[in-house]
């Protein structure tokens, strides 16, 4: 009788040091586990820190603010590439409202384009990351379902097509706007709608709420290769992006609120693209508007009434 | 009773010990696959090589006369009355199809001004009283750093979108008052014997992570 409960409690005591050599290991393999996997956070130390983090939203920044911003930004840059840029807060200027327009007759579907804007707003290259998409279309219709960006012949253009570039329209009543949660993409007063990158939560809304693919979300860390790193930035246009947010065309501001055209522009080997002020009536922006034939403004049904205008010339 | 108790603690003891030392197992294996794991690169990146220089170029396709002054080069293709007598203008020979026969000396020029092969007399432009310059229709002379003028001539439409600047390049500042900007002249773009402009090699269409081969399917249906 009594040596039963005397075996139980010796066979319960070795139970319980095993158990709790058990245990032990257990947790420490969960800790461990637990360690690993929040792991990739050290990757997240080079482009986030407490300064970012605790930065405020872009509209309350004040311009004392906005320097230390920008000495950060320059900062990190320089860590991550080695070189000096030269970042600069532009604001829209008075009496300025941006509008682009297209020439169909003369796109020779080159591409050129394309990555004269990855290079001038440091567009990652691996996963690639394009603003611009030239559609290949057949003559008789403008439906872009029949479009095809990947063409690759070898001379361009071919008879019996034509091209035709796609990029953000800066549109007047812009849906990608309405359904950030965050307000991190508005509207500026020259109609370029403009992203912050430090506020962009990377929910990809508006990347579902345009109608025309113009935003590119940054799945990785963007790989800009050095030697093609352009230096003069602006905080709401080319500045680098990390990972997780989401980047589009903003008209080139670091080039266009300074009074030059954009870097699609100057590429063009046709004189294709035209860029201007809509509120001068002496700009070549309005003389097309007003004298050539406009032919559309893409989805026009959609109601988002693009700043981007596509014309002909005969 | 008390000795199938005893049984049952020690059973469940035993079937305690069997999860928590698959569970342990479980953990170290998440443990070493995360560290393993966190080193490598999360997501495999495809390698694109860099594009081409040349389709990041900003240059006009050609040099007009006014071009080579500037940059001071060789002006000898320009120095007419090298070869030709300047009292004696050179004829104009048509083969049995009425087609332009183009001299042994000029035959780098391409004729192909106009679809429609008729225009292929040379002084519909050229002077020939004067071969340093170019004659309008209204016979005014013009020099051949003045080519809009000339072109303008018979393509009044293109002009006036040129003047304009609707029609050809325009680069430099869209705010005047901000900097300079400069409009490419009519010869930067089109060769004056040959206009259309020729075709071209395309830069590099986008790659993407799952290549989309229904889109390449549609594109061959297409051609």
């Amino acid at each position: 009788m009594n040596s039963s409960p005397s075996y139980t409690d010796k066979a319960s005591d070795a139970a319980m040091s095993r158990r709790s050599f058990l245990r032990g290991c257990a947790a420490f393999g969960g800790v461990s586990a637990l360690a690993a996997s929040l792991a990739p956070l050290r990757e997240l130390g080079d482009y986030t820190n407490t300064e970012q983090f605790l930065q405020k939203y872009y509209k309350e920044l004040t311009p004392s603010d906005m320097t230390k911003v920008i000495a950060r930004i320059e900062g990190e840059v320089e860590r991550q590439y080695g070189i000096r840029p030269h970042v600069r807060d532009l604001k829209p200027m008075d009496g300025v409202e941006f509008v682009y327009a297209l020439n169909l007759t003369r796109c020779i579907g080159c591409r050129k384009c394309v990555h004269a804007c990855v290079k001038e707003n440091n567009q990652s290259g691996s996963p690639e990351i394009q603003y611009i998409r030239v559609l290949k279309m057949p003559h008789g219709s403008m439906d872009v379902e029949k479009g095809n960006h990947n063409y690759d012949d070898k001379q361009v253009p071919e008879k019996g097509f034509f091209y035709m570039p796609i990029q953000c329209q800066q549109c007047k009543n812009p849906p990608c706007v309405k359904v950030c949660p965050v307000n991190a993409t508005w509207q500026e007063k020259d109609g370029i709608t403009v992203i912050d990158y430090d506020w962009c939560i990377g929910c990809r809304y508006c990347e579902a709420a345009c109608p025309y693919w113009a935003r590119r979300f940054n799945f990785t860390k963007p790989d800009i290769p050095k030697e093609r790193l352009n230096p003069d930035m602006a905080y709401l246009g080319n500045r680098p992006r990390k990972q997780g947010v989401m980047e589009k065309c903003h008209f080139c501001i670091q080039r266009t609120r300074v009074g030059k055209y954009p870097a699609c522009l100057e590429v063009c080997p046709v004189g294709a693209r035209k860029f201007g002020n809509i509120l001068d009536p002496e700009s070549e922006i309005s003389y097309i508007l007003r004298e050539k034939r406009v032919f559309i403004q893409l989805k026009e049904e959609m109601g988002t009434s693009p700043r981007f205008f596509y014309y002909f010339d005969k | 009773m008390e000795k199938s108790g005893s049984s049952d603690g020690r059973k469940s003891g035993a079937l305690t010990n069997y999860w928590l030392s698959g569970l342990t197992v479980g953990f170290l294996g998440l443990a070493i696959f995360f560290v393993i794991s966190s080193n490598k690169k999360s997501v495999s990146q495809p390698n694109i090589a860099l594009v081409d220089k040349k389709f990041l170029e900003t240059t006009p396709w050609r040099q007009t006369y006014a071009d080579l002054v500037k940059a001071k080069e060789d002006l000898s293709d320009y120095d007419c009355y090298g070869c030709h007598d300047k009292a004696k203008p050179p004829l104009i020979r048509f083969d049995s199809n009425q087609k332009l026969i183009i001299p042994k000396e000029h035959a780098n020029i391409q004729m192909a001004h106009g679809a429609h092969e008729r225009n292929n007399l040379c002084y519909n432009c050229h002077n020939e009283q004067n071969l340093l310059t170019l004659q309008v229709r209204d016979e005014r002379n013009i020099k051949f750093d003045n080519i809009p003028q000339l072109c303008g001539s018979c393509h009044g439409p293109t002009y006036r979108d040129w003047d304009a600047g609707a029609h050809g390049r325009t680069s430099g500042y869209w705010d005047r008052s901000l900097g300079n900007s400069t409009r490419l002249s009519c010869a930067n773009c089109h060769n004056p014997h040959a206009p259309h402009i020729p075709t071209r090699e395309p830069a590099p269409g986008p790659h993407s992570l799952h290549q989309d081969t229904t889109h390449h399917e549609r594109a061959e249906a297409l051609h």
